[in-house]
């Protein structure tokens, strides 16, 4: 008789918890394209079916709860199911755009955890663009942005940062000991967040380009990547940003780009070339794909002598599932003597967004702590002293939120200046 | 008939931020966005947090005289949970607590809106060592609305439909009141629902027409270390039918036995319309599957239990391969056929069951489903079959045996495009001659029954059974507020 493989020798192991990588043979999709309007994506809203396992951590062990807005507002339409079927009511002329609508919608980090939890395909790879597209349309029809997100972007086309500071004072962190090159080809793009408040990151991402002995150069005309004014559906005013940025970084000569901004990468990288059609040719780098190409390389060397330290790492919702960087700041991590890197339960496509993104913390300040907290106390049962990210918008929304201090937040350049 | 006091009023029961009226949230309680079943309305949808709030809530609704539709996700392919005549939705999911796993009686304790998910990834961490039976539905679909309405579980022929695994039950009855039924009536453990009169009954299979559960007991079971998934396959459903027969009645372990046609298989794979086969048995291609999952305590005991479940397979002339085994003999496309739903391949329940109603890239799916005599199960496939085949549709069948091959469910999906409304006729046409056709075999019975069934199946109940059902209904549900339109117990 013919022998049977499925009676093994050694007790058969339990793989349950692990299906997700069994998936990656999804089907074919429909051949579709990003960055579209709403009414391209309009037949495939209704393929959801409100079944709800964009709520969960699809068939990884604990399927914890994945989506802020949902968690925090309760009801379906907060989730991605709710407004795949929300957008399919509008588009079809069921329901009418309301503020209320809108308020749905802008109540979301974007984070697109959820998309990575749906399995039907053309939902799973393109849920974020029609997420992006119905802000459009409340733009286009006067219900949105969010007022508070209308007040800092007309900040944006005044001062050129959303955090009602004055452009005068954006390199203000800027240390004297910081050496600079002219005629540098490489630019540090530092974004807002650590221009006016996460200064520590800009001064550490500089440090670190001097110690490397990396001809650089910060432009005087840096200006908001435009971020937070795409992100709340306003397009053509994001795009005007763009398309001054990128011909002040061309006229400058600019080449490369490092950022360690999580969404200057995301905007400089993917938004401009893919949705605005500016393709400037500039090399966008994060810092740590930087990093680790210096560690690798052997250049950026790590002190040995310090003290060991447990942390654990927080996937920024830009780099990760956005633009897919999951190992880099994790390798950047390992490769530093002394840190224990403990995961989170919800890491890379799984990660609990911290609930500063899509406009949120400016909008809506009770969901955006609600997701920080949650984040933050996830980070604390790791044991972990600190949570460590690399984003400036999510170390100072943890900063702003860390209540008594169990847990410190870092970002990853202070952590590798502290090593070098 | 809605007001702004009665929303006032709700309001005050379960605080603002989780009651509301606005057409926007509403709306997403107003169909159950899958079936080709008619629209309903729902007036308010409301979040309560605890069975008094529910009791509260049931209060304001009888003193309005306002419908109540219990409500979890809204999905169960027969649309009974939507709001047939306006009202107040009753969305539990805020409730989702697991109150209590007791290992050595072997049941969790569960509030009222917990979820596939909530269940399966709390037992995960907390008690790896024992399972739930869980359904082939969604991780967000609800475990106790699945129980009550007899949905069936991957421990379907070890512990039977999921009314069977209900040790107990706390709901607030149509009238206000609160009642707990089962061991948990009268002391502290949830192990059964026995020796007292069994109530369970007032609330499995009414759809909601009697009250609001919002705790129950569900047994659990132990997950053994060994564990084999068979997957034969036969070039008709006719012709695999047999064998499932014969291993129900073997023993062995078997904890899931399930026929499963091509056609179903082939939607677990969200394939679009235009690479499926529609119809497999036309072009030649084997037609059934049949999944055999056996556990054991012992290695010992799991090889005799595997080579006995191989020499029947043998006696029927079929291959009793594994489901790895027979997925890598399927071309790579369609490896992810079944194995998305076996710890073997690496896959688990619940899943994300989107081919079912997204087959054809439509998003719509409805099926006749029934417990039906496990001598009818193979008829059954093939009476529905045709009808598919007729209307251009491939057919999807589904059939389980259960609690140790005592009855069997069998059941016909059909997809459609639930944007077109051309479709949806079309689809309820297809829905009704299947259901017409099966008819034909005694013992067919339809469960989850959208509205057009119920009263085909209540003119078919001997009277006295039937005035037994309008009796208890007005005594736990006097002003006819829970789920009014909706199953038996319906008006
Ligand atoms: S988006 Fe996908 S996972 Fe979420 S409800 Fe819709 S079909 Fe289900
Ligand atoms: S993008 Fe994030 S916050 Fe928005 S619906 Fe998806 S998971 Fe929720």
């Amino acid at each position: 008789m013919e022998e049977i493989n499925t009676v093994e020798k050694e007790p058969i192991e339990y793989l349950e918890g692990k299906g997700i990588t069994k998936l990656t043979k999804v089907a074919t999709q429909q051949k579709l394209d990003r960055n579209k309007n709403l009414d391209y994506y309009k037949d495939i809203f209704y393929q959801c079916g409100k079944c709800g396992t964009c709520r969960t951590a699809y068939h990884e062990e604990g399927w914890a709860r994945i989506c802020p807005s949902g968690e925090f507002g309760k009801f379906e339409a907060y989730y991605l199911g709710g407004k795949n079927l929300l957008a399919w009511a509008v588009s079809s002329e069921t329901l009418k755009w309301t503020e209320k609508l809108a308020n749905i919608f802008y109540q979301c980090s974007l984070c697109l955890a959820c998309t990575q939890q749906c399995q039907i395909p053309e939902i799973h790879n393109f849920a974020g663009e029609w997420l992006m597209a119905m802000r459009e349309d409340a733009v286009k029809l006067g219900f949105g942005p969010m007022p508070e997100q209308a007040r800092y972007s007309e900040h944006v086309l005044k001062e050129n940062n959303p955090y009602m500071e004055k452009h005068a004072d954006r390199l203000n962190w800027l240390p004297s000991h910081i050496k600079q090159t002219p005629d540098a080809k490489l630019a540090y793009f530092v974004g807002c967040t650590s221009s006016y408040r996460e200064q520590g990151i800009a001064i550490a991402t500089a440090e670190i380009l001097n110690s490397l002995q990396v001809d650089f150069k910060i432009l005087e005309e840096e200006k908001c990547c435009s971020s937070p004014v795409y992100m709340t559906g306003q397009t053509e005013k994001a795009k005007e940003i763009a398309e001054n940025n990128v011909k002040a970084y061309k006229d400058a000569g600019i080449e490369q780009i490092i950022t360690s901004c999580a969404g200057c990468y995301r905007t400089w990288k993917d938004t401009y070339p893919n949705k605005f059609g500016l393709d400037h040719g500039i090399e966008i780098t994060h810092l740590p794909e930087f990093l680790l190409k210096k560690l690798s390389s052997g250049e950026l060397k790590i002190n040995n002598n310090k003290t060991p330290m447990k942390i654990t790492y927080h996937d920024p919702c830009h780099i990760g599932r956005h633009m897919g960087i999951y190992e880099q700041p994790r390798d950047v991590l390992r490769r530093i003597p002394g840190i224990e890197l403990i995961e989170m339960d919800r890491n890379r496509q799984n990660a609990w967004c911290c609930g500063s993104g899509g406009g949120v913390r400016s909008a809506f300040n009770e969901l955006s702590s609600f997701a920080a907290n949650e984040r933050i106390q996830e980070a604390k049962e790791t044991t972990a002293e600190a949570i460590v990210s690399c984003c400036p918008f999510c170390l100072n929304q943890f900063k702003n939120n860390i209540k008594n201090n169990k847990i410190q937040a870092l970002d990853l350049s202070e952590l590798v200046k502290r090593v070098i | 008939m809605i007001s702004h006091e009665i929303v006032s009023e709700l309001e005050s029961v379960v605080g603002e931020k989780y009651v509301s009226d606005d057409p926007e949230i509403t709306y997403l309680y107003h169909y159950d966005f899958i079936t080709a079943e008619p629209e309903g309305k729902c007036d308010i949808a409301i979040m309560p947090n605890s069975a008094e709030e529910v009791q509260e809530i049931i209060k304001i609704a009888n003193k309005n005289r306002i419908p109540v539709v219990p409500w979890v996700s809204g999905i169960n392919f027969g649309s009974i949970a939507t709001p047939r005549r306006g009202g107040i939705v009753i969305d539990m999911r805020r409730m989702n607590r697991i109150l209590e796993v007791n290992e050595d009686d072997m049941y969790a304790v569960l509030e009222g809106g917990v979820t596939w998910a909530d269940l399966k990834g709390y037992l995960d961490k907390h008690h790896p060592n024992f399972k739930a039976g869980i359904t082939w539905s969604p991780p967000g679909t609800g475990v106790i609305p699945s129980c009550l309405c007899y949905g069936m579980f991957d421990l379907g022929m070890q512990g039977g439909t999921g009314a069977e695994f209900v040790n107990g039950i706390e709901a607030v009855l149509g009238s206000g009141e609160l009642v707990r039924v089962g061991s948990c009536s009268l002391s502290n453990y949830w192990y059964g629902r026995q020796p007292l009169p069994d109530l369970t009954g007032l609330f499995i299979g009414w759809e909601g027409t009697t009250g609001v559960v919002t705790k129950m007991g569900i047994k659990l079971w132990p997950k053994l270390p060994y564990r084999a998934d068979f997957l034969p396959i036969a070039q008709t459903v006719e012709e695999g039918v047999p064998l499932m027969l014969k291993l129900s009645k073997a023993g062995l372990g078997i904890i899931d036995l399930c026929i499963i046609n091509l056609g179903w298989a082939q939607s677990l794979m969200c394939l679009d319309q235009n690479n499926v086969a529609n119809d497999p048995v036309e072009l030649g291609l084997p037609d059934f599957l049949g999944l055999i999952s056996t556990q054991a305590y012992t290695e010992k005991q799991h090889e005799a239990q595997c080579e006995a479940i191989r020499d029947i397979c043998n006696e029927f002339n079929l291959d009793p391969l594994s489901v790895k085994e027979q997925m890598e003999s399927f071309p790579e496309n369609l490896q992810g056929l079944m194995g998305h739903l076996t710890p073997s391949t690496g896959g688990q329940t619940p899943m994300q069951f989107w081919g079912c109603w997204n087959f054809s890239r439509g998003g719509g799916g409805e099926w006749i489903g029934s417990y039906v005599s496990t001598r009818n199960v193979a008829k059954y496939y093939n009476l529905s079959r045709e009808v598919c085949i007729k209307y251009n549709r491939p057919p999807q069948f589904y059939g389980r045996l259960l609690f140790g091959g005592h009855y069997c469910v069998a059941r016909t999906n059909i997809n459609f495009n639930k944007n077109d409304p051309e479709e949806i006729k079309t689809a309820r046409k297809v829905l009704h001659e299947i259901h017409e056709a099966v008819q034909e075999l005694d013992g067919v019975v339809m469960y989850k029954p959208p509205i057009w069934a119920v009263q085909y199946y209540k003119d078919k109940t001997i009277p006295g059974t039937t005035k037994l059902i309008e009796d208890i209904k007005k005594v736990v549900d006097p002003n006819n507020i829970m789920n009014p339109g909706q199953g038996i117990g319906g008006d």
